[in-house]
């Protein structure tokens, strides 16, 4: 369902993502990890264009782009196909929780505005946020807005959500009731892939680990086999230390 | 020749000055809303970074900051009737207002231009990351935060409109102060007059001083 394909990402000179190639099946839980600076994020921001490959092809359901003939149509069609989690929240700022969630199925779908509150209601109880329905994000509490990002995220009628370090701005105490929300969607068979340091939700969630290391892939495979019998000693470096601080 | 200060010549005037009022306010409203649309527009090709469009914007704003009010509405009202004649027929108080708008346009664009670039780069990109075209990123998320940055300037913009106006008697716009010049001419209490004149559009201003307040409580309302 999501096919990447010789995906390159330059900043001037420095190469953050070469040539990468990697594919995801519908309802799959793939979790990204990884020393910090290699280029997970912009990996994920790419599947977003968010930032823009250099060269490579990204494919999500019914959407295909090139990087080197993309047109403005194709990027926000892309764009439709999946939905982001950001690290701080980036909730809209002028918007209630119940706005920010209904923002995408007025504005994108077209949908009618009583049927698109509705549907964020719904999503909002959910994410357990019932109380907070027209309180604007700054009054919500950390782990209050990330679970309202999540919300918007499952709102936005992509094929996969993307999260990109969703609890790692967050203090301690709010970090369990956002990664109870994502273990939710999980079994619920959403799309998700997430660049995370929580080596603990990989291991309970993931179906399919990949280790990312200077801009490559460098080893893929069921939690079971990175974390206990990974085959490239790098790996087996990062896992042993990410292990030893949790 | 010294003659003493005349409060009762002053209470007399008031009312006289008051009717001229109404068309100093015409002139700052209407300019108003047409500097806030060009600002708008200018604002956004800048930010926008619009191919050629945006060097046209930028030598607009840098001609209207870089000349004075004054010598715009000469060059608008006297001036160019001499080459274009559709300018031929227009009347000063129509002058006044394009000057004005033109004029204030060109700051009101620098300060909508920087509150815009003021908001969170995050902010534009969950709008995009929604499926959010840029334009649409703008009008429901960006602008919205945007306006409640810009309020203070621009209502700053608003009121040294308001008193602006005032130059518009050079082109024979009858409004308080060409009033009060009159007035002050043939009654030769020229320091009454223009004290009049003064506390008129002081309370004017300190007026829109308050609703300002006002709308700046209501815009902060979700931060």
């Amino acid at each position: 369902m999501i096919s990447v394909s010789q995906l390159s990402k330059k900043f001037g000179d420095l190469a953050v993502l070469k040539e990468i190639d990697f594919e995801v099946a519908k309802g799959e839980i793939v979790v990204i990890i990884g020393p910090s600076g290699t280029g997970k994020s912009t990996l994920l921001r790419c599947l977003n264009y968010l930032e823009t490959p250099t060269t490579g092809n990204i494919t999500i359901g019914p959407a295909s782009i090139d990087a080197l003939s993309h047109k403005a149509k194709d990027i926000t069609e892309l764009r439709k196909q999946s939905s982001f989690v950001f690290q701080n929240y980036s909730l809209f700022a002028n918007k209630t929780a119940l706005q920010n969630v209904a923002e995408s199925l007025i504005t994108v779908w077209k949908v009618p505005k009583q049927e698109a509150l509705s549907t964020a209601e719904a999503i909002l109880v959910k994410v357990g946020l019932a109380e907070k329905l027209n309180v604007y994000p700054s009054q919500l509490s950390g782990g209050q807005q990330q679970r309202v990002g999540i919300a918007r995220a499952m709102a936005a009628k992509g094929e996969v959500i993307l999260f990109d370090e969703p609890t790692s701005a967050l203090d301690p105490e709010w970090v369990d009731e956002v990664l109870a929300v994502m273990k939710q969607l999980a079994l619920e068979k959403q799309t998700m892939i997430v660049v995370t340091h929580e080596m603990q939700f990989a291991k309970e969630v993931a179906d399919r680990v990949i280790f990312m290391e200077d801009g490559y892939i460098v080893e893929q495979g069921t939690p079971q086999q990175i974390f206990s019998n990974p085959e490239h000693e790098r790996t087996k470096a990062f896992v042993k230390r990410a292990l030893k601080q949790h | 020749m010294q003659s003493s200060f005349d409060l009762q010549y002053i209470i007399e005037l008031m009312p006289i000055l008051l009717k001229y009022l109404g068309v100093t306010m015409e002139m700052a409203l209407w300019g108003f809303l047409f500097a806030l649309i060009l600002a708008l527009g200018l604002a956004l090709v800048r930010v926008f970074k619009i191919a050629f469009i945006q060097h046209l914007a930028s030598l607009y704003i840098s001609f209207f900051r870089g000349t004075p009010l004054l010598v715009q509405l000469f060059l608008l009202y006297y001036g160019f009737p001499q080459f274009m004649p559709i300018f031929v027929g227009m009347d000063a108080f129509t002058a006044a207002i394009i000057g004005l708008s033109l004029h204030f346009s060109a700051y009101m664009a620098e300060s909508i231009r920087a509150a815009i670039l003021g908001i969170d780069k995050s902010q534009m990109e969950a709008c995009l990351s929604i499926g959010m075209t840029r334009l649409q990123a703008m009008k429901r998320v960006i602008l919205p935060q945007a306006s409640r940055v810009a309020t203070p300037s621009l209502m700053n913009y608003f009121i040294d409109m308001i008193k602006s106006t005032s130059l518009a008697f050079t082109l024979g716009v009858a409004e308080i102060m060409a009033k009060a010049q009159m007035e002050a001419s043939s009654s030769f209490k020229f320091f009454e007059s223009f004290l009049a004149v003064a506390v008129i559009y002081w309370v004017v201003v300190i007026f829109f001083t308050r609703i300002q307040h006002l709308l700046e409580y209501k815009l902060n309302k979700a931060y």
